[in-house]
């Protein structure tokens, strides 16, 4: 009975080696990255009274997911015909991206996938000039420099690839919603650093980013584990018999 | 990889979307001017029936915001973000009467399209009674919103 047990529990091990040596792995780069947005400079280039910029880090924790701090500054004028409008301030966004692409794709080297953000934005806004035409006649004002905090969320699909060995390049929509903008319900922020247009609750983004990128961690990802299977085993019952006779 | 080409044009489609619909000035479509809405009421049924004629002005102003105007009702009352109060000539059914009205007033932002707009909050007003008998405040505060804002008994 004893040897029958222990020929039982040996079987099993062998099994399972024949299972592990038929994986396959890939080994996967694990990276910290800074960079920063190329397309507020872009805008500015165009049209110098909105200047943004913005940088970023992410620490590879994961051959699927990263975090990520993302933090700017903005100088935002705006005129039309009935005000005139300036805002300044700076914004940051923590969150995390999740690659889509399986390990022996991407190679720590490709990236398509998601990213969530949360966003905080700190802001002085003023309105030098407003005026409104009616029954009386024009009336003009102006509204005084205030200070607000505006908070929102993102959702971010995009795209990297790794150009150079540690230049990559890359881009994502941003898909924001607006939490609150500050300013109460009557003098919202026209433009809410970070965000954009502080009276829509949800608006639309695009981050075109250069980064640098430094691997400070190899790891061994498996990839697919292949099962073998294994001939049926005739001595065994040969010697369930012999050992039968014996009890 | 080829999966990742696969979705390169849906995703290009995305982006340069976004990047339209950022970039695109819109057009202001809502009401900038705040009035002050009145409604006329029978004084002695204390039914709401809109005026005969209606000749509504202001003080000091050449130009009629209602010139004999039927059924009106209700009518719209515009006041002078300049000062803190607006007196108007009103002629109900052909006779004369005067109302002051006094507010505060403060700015507030329509959209980034439209601009500011001036809105009020009503203190009590003051009126002549020659056909007038009384006035109700129905809600002081005077917005871009087709709101009821004071009743008029006649």
């Amino acid at each position: 009975m004893r040897k029958i047990y222990v020929y039982f529990i040996s079987l099993l091990f062998s099994l399972s080696a024949a299972e592990l040596a038929a994986q396959d792995t890939v080994l996967f780069p694990l990276k910290i990255r800074v960079g920063f947005d190329l397309v507020g400079p872009g805008i500015y280039i165009y049209d110098n009274d909105h200047l943004s910029l913005e940088g970023y880090i992410s620490f590879d924790k994961s051959e699927k997911m990263s975090f990520v701090l993302e933090g700017g500054y903005v100088d935002y004028k705006y005129s039309q015909y009935n005000y005139d409008y300036h805002s300044t301030g700076f914004f940051g966004r923590a969150g995390v991206d999740f690659n889509f692409l399986k390990p022996e794709i991407s190679k720590g080297r490709y990236w398509a996938g998601l990213g969530l953000r949360y966003g905080l934005s700190i802001y002085d806004n003023e309105t030098p000039m407003y005026d409104q035409d009616n029954y009386w006649g024009t009336f003009t004002s102006s509204i005084p420099l205030s200070s607000g905090t505006g908070h929102f969320i993102e959702v971010t699909p995009g795209f990297r690839t790794e150009l150079l060995r540690n230049l990559s390049l890359g881009w994502t929509v941003r898909l924001k919603v607006l939490l609150s903008g500050g300013g109460g319900k009557d003098l919202k922020p026209i433009y809410l650093p970070g965000y954009g247009n502080g009276g829509k609750n949800a608006t639309l983004g695009i981050s075109y980013y250069i980064s640098w990128n430094i691997a400070y961690k190899t790891k061994r990802v498996i990839t697919k584990p292949v099962v073998v299977e294994e001939p049926e085993e005739t001595e065994e019952e040969g010697v369930v018999k012999q050992n039968t006779g014996n009890m | 990889m080829k999966r990742l080409a696969s979705f390169l044009p849906a995703l290009l489609i995305v982006f340069f979307s976004a990047l339209i619909m950022s970039c695109t000035p819109g057009a202001c479509f809502e009401e900038t001017n705040a009035f002050l809405k009145a409604s006329f009421y029978l004084d002695s049924s204390k039914e709401q029936v809109a005026p005969d004629s209606l000749t509504l002005s202001g003080l000091g102003q050449t130009d009629k915001i209602y010139n004999k105007a039927e059924g009106v009702q209700p009518a719209l009352f515009p006041l002078n973000a300049s000062a803190g109060n607006s007196t108007f000539i009103i002629r109900i059914n052909g006779v004369y009467d005067t109302i002051e009205f006094s507010y505060s007033s403060f700015p507030h932002l329509i959209s980034k399209e439209c601009g500011y707009s001036v809105f009020h909050t009503l203190e009590t007003p003051e009126f002549s009674q020659h056909n007038i008998d009384t006035i109700l405040i129905m809600n002081r505060n005077i917005t871009t919103v087709n709101e009821e804002n004071i009743r008029i008994f006649y």
